[in-house]
């Protein structure tokens, strides 16, 4: 407090001053019976609390000596001054402001306003002076002046003002059609749109249902693998195993027909360690070359992790700085065609990324910077290929080089159809032009291809849906500029069934693409630049459109520069399982760089739908098969992304106020946020390992045992050294795994492949388990009466007095008991004593023992979530977790709630073998905020 | 808007001894108070006397004490005061007692009846005045009760000057 008198006082060096009287000369700082030469002493005393001399407030050991003469009897004078004294200080105490020393505190109480404190000029203009005076230590920083509106929204500046901003997140072509209608997200080093901000859940299935989805999947990264095909495959072949399903050595794939999955392991070290899945393409075969030309598409998360074991597997360590093309293309180009030299561009590229804003171009009349095409997760300066000296492998990196579009639903290959028209051929006799097309239009053979690929692809509207193809059919193919035939009104692609050649149609269907129709201009990096370079402009387009003789009418002579080399790839769809299978069929368009927008908004005037991230994860779930990263818990990728969605989970919960969360632990719910997958397989593992030794025919429950022997699981030490948990990807195994799922008895289930399943017995089991014990497996859950599955909901496995139960009608499902929350109170009490709490609970630990794991330290408690380290996730419950739920939802194909999540192989087979024969494959699944057991069907689809 | 409120009591020392009264020492008084509370309204009043009880003023040559009180309970501990008979400091026992003059809600309306009080009584002083040398001090002490003419310049001059020494 500023400006309030001190107290009058004397220090309290009584003794002292008895003792030694050490102010013995200088007459101390009473003044009041000086005389009349101070005439107010008090008045210069009290309003300087720090200021030594006068009164001192507080006890000094240096004050003044205590006067003693203060007079026995009351006189006027020194009464009547201190009086005096007291009342000036009085005065000036309440005359000036106290506290803070703002100078609105002079103004009365409504005439203050919050605006002032921050800005003098809602001051009355006498007081400005002295706040401006007061503020000025602490002035805020000048903002920069922005340039105009006008000047930032001018074509040069905005273009470099979107390179300043794509420098963390590249962009993808179609950006700014995205950026207006999604939700965008900054994801794997690109900006992409995660759902659409109008409502459009329910149509964008049925689009992809019944007539087509388009997303823009540009950002998968795509690695060109050149080289001699025996030597491709050897490395690749240290990559995937025959167990997996077929390999990049599969027969139809290496034609160059049919595009290929595999999942990637780390080099020879197949069971363990996966990477992800990755699709790749062959380049069809050219007569007499043994040179090979292979694409591997991959999710951008987990190429850091390929491009390197790639370059192992190849032995491709140098880096080739300069990204001239070092290979001899095996179709040859005709040598005029020059493309342009790719490194001026990076070259420029690089420069515009440097500078900011600042214009340091040399032609500052030009467009000043170019879009840069290039890629989210690599530095500019990297490499983009390397070269193996040994084997002659030459690995490109291609990410951002190549356009990739997906088409879903039955009626891609309508809209396809309806928005691409094969190329028009041109007249032989003009001159040599430095485009490609014709160029090629002179040589007879590659017309000829051309022709065969437009016929295909006129055979192809005929189909009546997508899914009739075989899956993966690849067609090459050479289009007109779909922009020159864009409709005026969006209009719906419907197919044209009509045209009927039954025969080339069923050709089709049962074949495919013959072998030399799937080669394409597209692979070629040269006819690629040329594309690239000679697009024509929109403007340039709307020019020449507002030339035509009848407006809306179509460009008579198509211009020379709009023919695009464009790859057509069938993605199959539901191949698992028997119900709705090919659902979600439908077509991957590959185009070069730079034309994305011209394929996109075509595309989107013929009437399909357009997801985002979100619908990509939809698609996959009703499909039934695991999404990247989502649903790989054993790649590195899937481990990122597990710990990514923790923290933005717990983020989430943290947001609510404590008392309006959910409470996890009263739950029964250990890992709400992550799933503890590793410690779910060991602990399966000990059990199942135990269990085998001590059971010798007695035929005890699993659920008793596994409660037996996991509480004592605190105290056994893990003897093994832990391996790594996996997911069982073995197609034997699985088939296996699958037959033994199926209820042998029920009438709806087919029997087909079951016969050669041997029966479920503890010795196959045994035998089984010595394979995978440590393995987890993909499986759906349907769940048999209502409920939704959520998110990491738990997957159980019911008693026998449950599957008794289910016999009746009106039993919806077991309930789980509240669990009591121990942390609760000990979060309390911390919060009261803290030092006090720290040492009780240690002790309170000891004693009750069970709980002896929890930690002493709680002061990184949240409320309702376990700490670490988890007790026994196993057998925390009434019934025993199998494992967790990573795709729920309620199933808008199958109409009930649908449940995708991996469970431990151990645990899965335990519950089987005790599950009498009707009711085999029946487990509960349950929400992590809710207490209801659900009962679930258990499906494993290979 | 929203604060902790408080209640000041502004009380005069009475002492029969008028030469201890510079003895008196803003620590010695809260301990009294407390003690007297304690004494008067056992741990109850004790523990209300340890929450925000302060000595927040003490003249010794006036005997003016401020006390502070919560005001929740301020009439309680008031309650205590009368029963203080003396004030044991710097091992001497001052035996006085404690005259309530106010009560008011801020330390400002405690000064402002202060100020009211004293030159109430330095006016009611000067006619009972016994000879001139008194009466010319008491009319000078009345002068030097307001903050006009050139007190208040120098005044201001010296506030001027520290608030630029803090500005630095």
């Amino acid at each position: 407090m500023r400006n309030q008198p001190a107290s009058v006082q004397y220090p309290s060096s009584l003794l002292n001053a008895e003792s030694s009287p050490k102010n013995g000369g200088d007459t101390p700082v009473t003044g009041v019976h000086e005389g009349p030469s101070d005439v107010h002493p008090f008045t210069a005393r009290p309003k300087n609390p720090h200021q030594r001399g006068g009164w001192v407030r507080g006890h000094q050991k240096d004050g003044g000596g205590y006067a003693k003469e203060m007079s026995k009897y009351i006189t006027a004078g020194p009464f009547a001054r201190a009086r005096a004294a007291e009342v000036s200080t009085m005065l000036k105490a309440v005359t000036k402001t106290t506290g803070s020393c703002h100078v609105f505190g002079a103004l009365p109480k409504h005439m203050r306003r919050r605006a002032m404190s921050h800005n003098t000029k809602r001051l009355p203009r006498r007081l400005r002076d002295a706040a401006n005076r007061m503020a000025g230590s602490k002035k805020k920083k000048e903002q920069a002046k922005s340039k105009s509106r006008k000047a930032r929204r001018r074509h040069g500046n905005l273009l470099l003002e979107f390179n300043r901003r794509q420098r963390k997140n590249v962009w993808l072509e179609t950006h700014i059609w995205h950026a207006k209608r999604f939700h965008m997200v900054k994801k794997w080093g690109y900006c992409l749109g995660d759902r659409p901000t109008y409502k459009c859940y329910r149509p964008s299935y049925r689009a992809m249902s019944s007539h087509c989805l388009l997303q823009d999947l540009s950002y998968y990264c795509c690695i060109e693998l050149q080289g001699e095909e025996d030597k491709l495959l050897a490395s690749l072949s240290q990559l995937c195993s025959k167990e997996a399903g077929p390999t990049f050595a599969a027969a139809v794939c290496l034609s160059g027909r049919r595009q290929g999955s595999v999942v990637v392991y780390r080099a020879g070290l197949y069971p363990s360690q996966p990477l992800g899945p990755v699709t790749f393409l062959w380049r069809p075969r050219t007569q007499g070359s043994a040179h090979r030309q292979l694409w591997i598409w991959a999710h951008p998360n987990m190429k850091q992790d390929l491009l390197p074991e790639l370059q192992a597997v190849c032995q491709c360590c140098e880096a080739v700085v300069p990204p001239v093309l070092p290979v001899v293309t095996p179709a040859e180009v005709v040598p005029t065609v020059e493309p342009e030299p790719k490194p001026e561009k990076t070259a420029e590229a690089k420069q515009v990324t440097g500078t900011k804003r600042k214009r340091t171009f040399k032609d500052a009349g030009g467009p000043p910077a170019k879009k840069i095409l290039g890629d989210g997760t690599r530095s500019p300066t990297t490499s983009v290929t390397w070269k193996s000296s040994s084997n002659g492998i030459v690995i490109n990196d291609l990410t951002m080089e190549i356009v990739r579009y997906r088409l879903i639903g039955p009626q891609s290959h309508s809209v396809l159809a309806e928005t691409m028209e094969p190329a028009t051929d041109c007249d032989v006799r003009i001159m040599p032009s430095s485009l490609w097309w014709p160029e090629h239009c002179k040589n007879q053979s590659k017309m000829n291809l051309h022709r065969e690929q437009a016929d295909v692809f006129h055979i192809l509207k005929g189909l009546y849906s997508t899914g009739e193809l075989p899956s993966g059919t690849v067609l090459g193919l050479t289009v007109d500029d779909p922009r020159l035939t864009l409709p005026t009104k969006k209009v719906k692609a419907l197919p044209c069934v009509k045209q009927v050649d039954e025969e080339k149609t069923r050709e089709l269907m049962l074949r495919g693409v013959p072998e030399h129709c799937c080669q394409s201009y597209l692979w070629e990096q040269s006819v690629r630049d040329n594309v690239t370079e000679n697009k024509i402009s929109e403007q340039e387009l709307n020019r020449m459109r507002s030339e035509v003789l009848v407006p809306g009418s179509r460009l008579s002579p198509t211009p020379l520069q709009g023919r695009v080399p464009v790859l057509l790839v069938h993605q199959p769809g539901k191949q698992l399982g028997h119900e709705m299978s090919s659902w979600g069929a439908g077509w991957d368009l590959l185009l070069p760089k730079g034309w994305g927008m011209a394929f996109w908004v075509p595309l989107v005037y013929r009437g399909v739908h357009i997801g985002g991230l979100n619908m990509s994860l939809k698609h996959s779930q009703n499909k039934g098969a695991p999404h990247f990263p989502h649903d790989y818990p054993d790649c590195p990728a899937g481990v990122r992304f597990q710990e990514e969605q923790e923290t933005q989970l717990l983020d989430k919960f943290k947001r609510r106020p404590p008392a309006k969360r959910t409470n996890y632990i009263k739950h029964g719910c250990l890992a709400p946020f992550c799933c503890p997958w590793q410690q779910l397989a060991e602990e399966w593992e000990l059990i199942s390992r135990q269990g085998g030794e001590e059971r010798k025919g007695d035929q005890t429950q699993t659920t008793a045992e596994a409660d037996a022997l996991m509480t004592s699981h605190g105290d056994i030490p893990v003897t093994k050294p832990p391996s790594r948990v996996t997911v069982l990807r073995n197609r034997k195994s699985l088939r296996v795994l699958s037959g033994w799922c199926r209820p042998t008895t029920s009438k709806g289930q087919r029997r087909c492949r079951v016969g050669e399943v041997p029966p479920l017995d503890r010795l196959a089991l045994t035998s089984f388990l010595t394979a995978h014990g440590m393995s987890l497996v993909w499986v759906r859950l349907s769940i048999l009466s209502k409920g939704k599955p959520e998110l990491h909901a738990m997957v159980c496995a019911p008693t026998a007095e449950d599957l008794k139960l289910l016999k009746k009608e009106s039993f919806s499902g077991p309930q789980e008991p509240t669990h009591k929350d121990h942390f609760k109170s000990r979060i309390r009490r911390r919060k009261k004593a803290p030092k006090k709490a720290a040492t009780s609970s240690l002790c309170r630990d000891k004693a009750e023992g069970k709980e002896s794991e929890l930690p002493s330290s709680p002061s990184h408690l949240v409320v309702g979530l376990w700490p670490d380290p988890l007790p026994s996730v196993t057998a925390h419950c009434s019934r025993v977790t199998l494992g967790w739920v990573t795709q729920g939802d309620f199933s808008l194909s199958a109409g009930c709630g649908e449940a995708l999540g991996f469970v431990s192989v151990a645990g899965l087979l335990n519950t089987l073998l005790n599950q009498p024969m009707e009711h085999r494959g029946m487990l509960l699944l349950r929400d992590p905020t809710s207490l209801h057991y659900r009962f679930a069907k258990i499906n494993i689809e290979v | 808007m929203v604060r902790v409120k408080s209640r000041y009591l502004l009380c005069e020392v009475n002492v029969s001894d008028r030469s201890r009264l510079l003895l008196l020492d803003d620590r010695a008084v809260a301990a009294t108070v407390k003690a007297a509370v304690a004494r008067i309204h056992g741990d109850y009043g004790a523990a209300l006397c340890s929450i925000r009880f302060s000595v927040k003023y003490l003249n010794a040559h006036t005997g003016i004490v401020f006390l502070r009180f919560p005001k929740k309970c301020y009439r309680l501990l008031w309650s205590a005061l009368p029963f203080i008979t003396c004030i044991e400091t710097r091992g001497q026992k001052i035996s006085c007692f404690l005259n309530c003059l106010h009560v008011g809600g801020t330390m400002r309306t405690c000064q402002k009846f202060l100020i009211r009080y004293n030159t109430q009584q330095l006016h009611r002083m000067l006619p009972k005045c016994k000879n001139e040398e008194e009466k010319q001090q008491v009319q000078k002490a009345i002068l030097n009760c307001s903050l006009t003419g050139r007190n208040k310049e120098a005044f201001e001059v010296e506030s001027e000057s520290e608030e630029d020494e803090e500005e630095e």
